[in-house]
């Protein structure tokens, strides 16, 4: 067996022709990602710098910063969906925004993430550390308050509390999907839910074919175009789970969650 | 003010009730993670455990250096005598 087999799609050979203007979209989606640079140079060193600026109450200030974050990304979404680099559709959307909501889904491709901060009006979000260490992104996740996950217990507080008032997005698998291996949630997504939130919606991603995910660079695009199908999923009750010890519940609901994602994530897309 | 037994014994009531774990493994000298598999999210909701207890405000910088039940009395016995 050849030495990059690892690393070669597992699609059939007429999937793999490629088809929907394979070098239109290429060539956008490396148009896309420059795009996306520049407009993180724009939001980063004009419109948020802006925001910190104009004199406000830090509530304020963080609600302006995620407008001017979730615009610019819905921007984004709009720019390759229109050049052609991807088809999406998000329904049951206006299910989400609540205050005391957490939003949970699963994690298949890099923009996953995009899309929701891009359509999820005010939301937090829990991001990986690194964002606050990199000092290109440290002053835009600070003013929008995220919160970051390398200490787990500092991170179940804070999002406890960010619970309080707001919306809430969460990755339980933590970082992107590995194709063809089993998802793993982390509990704290469960534990989070239990403490603090008044409600529990997952959204179901499902991409195909699978394109920007964990194992390949951006510039390896599906021979098809790829299409972004984000499912709103039906609160889950939480109320089951009220009774038990936090640590055993939160188990439970972990398994629970997990159980239903892979559920849906089975189910052929209609 | 609480001896260091009555302590031990409160925590070892709430870890057995908690985690339904056996009383009898509960020692000063059990390590939580490796020997009660208690992870870092369970020690969040040990937090408010502790923080029920005694009343006090506890954050995750008070468990930074907790790794045996020994040295969860130790926290416990500086919260209560605070």
């Amino acid at each position: 067996m050849a030495a990059h087999s690892e690393f070669a799609p597992d699609i059939s050979p007429v999937e793999a022709r490629r088809q929907d203007a394979y070098f239109w979209r290429l060539l956008m989606t490396g148009t896309s990602f420059a795009l996306f640079g520049l407009g993180a140079v724009v939001v980063g060193l004009v419109l948020l710098p802006l925001v910190r600026i104009i004199p406000a109450a830090r509530e304020r200030k963080r609600a302006r910063a995620r407008t001017v974050m979730r615009l610019a990304l819905r921007l984004f979404v709009g720019v390759m969906h229109r050049t052609g680099v991807l088809t999406y559709e998000f329904r049951g959307r206006e299910q989400l925004g609540r205050p005391g909501q957490l939003i949970v889904a699963n994690h298949p491709s890099l923009i996953d993430v995009v899309f929701l901060l891009a359509f999820v009006p005010s939301a937090g979000c829990v991001v990986k550390g690194g964002l606050w260490r990199n000092p290109l992104t440290r002053s835009a996740v600070t003013l929008v308050e995220f919160i970051r996950n390398d200490s787990t217990a500092e991170m179940i507080v804070a999002a406890a509390d960010a619970l309080r008032a707001q919306p809430l997005i969460f990755f339980p698998e933590g970082t992107r999907t590995r194709p063809r291996e089993p998802m793993v949630f982390h509990r704290s997504g469960a534990n989070i839910a239990l403490r603090a939130a008044a409600r529990l919606t997952p959204v179901y991603i499902r991409v195909r074919p699978t394109t920007l995910t964990k194992a390949e660079p951006w510039y390896r695009i599906p021979a098809r175009r790829p299409h972004f199908a984000l499912i709103v999923g039906e609160d889950v009750d939480l109320q089951p789970y009220r009774s038990a010890p936090l640590p055993l519940a939160s188990r439970e609901l972990n398994e629970r969650l997990l159980a239903q994602f892979e559920a849906e994530l089975e189910r052929p897309a209609c | 003010m609480q001896s260091h037994d009555e302590i031990l014994e409160r925590i070892r009531s709430t870890l057995v009730q908690l985690f339904q774990l056996d009383a009898a493994a509960v020692t000063p000298g059990a390590r939580l993670y490796e020997d009660l598999e208690i992870d870092s999210i369970d020690v969040v909701d040990l937090m408010d455990e502790v923080q029920r207890h005694t009343g006090r405000k506890v954050t995750p910088e008070d468990f930074r250096s907790v790794r045996t039940v020994g040295d969860l009395v130790a926290v416990m016995q500086r919260l209560l005598h605070a």
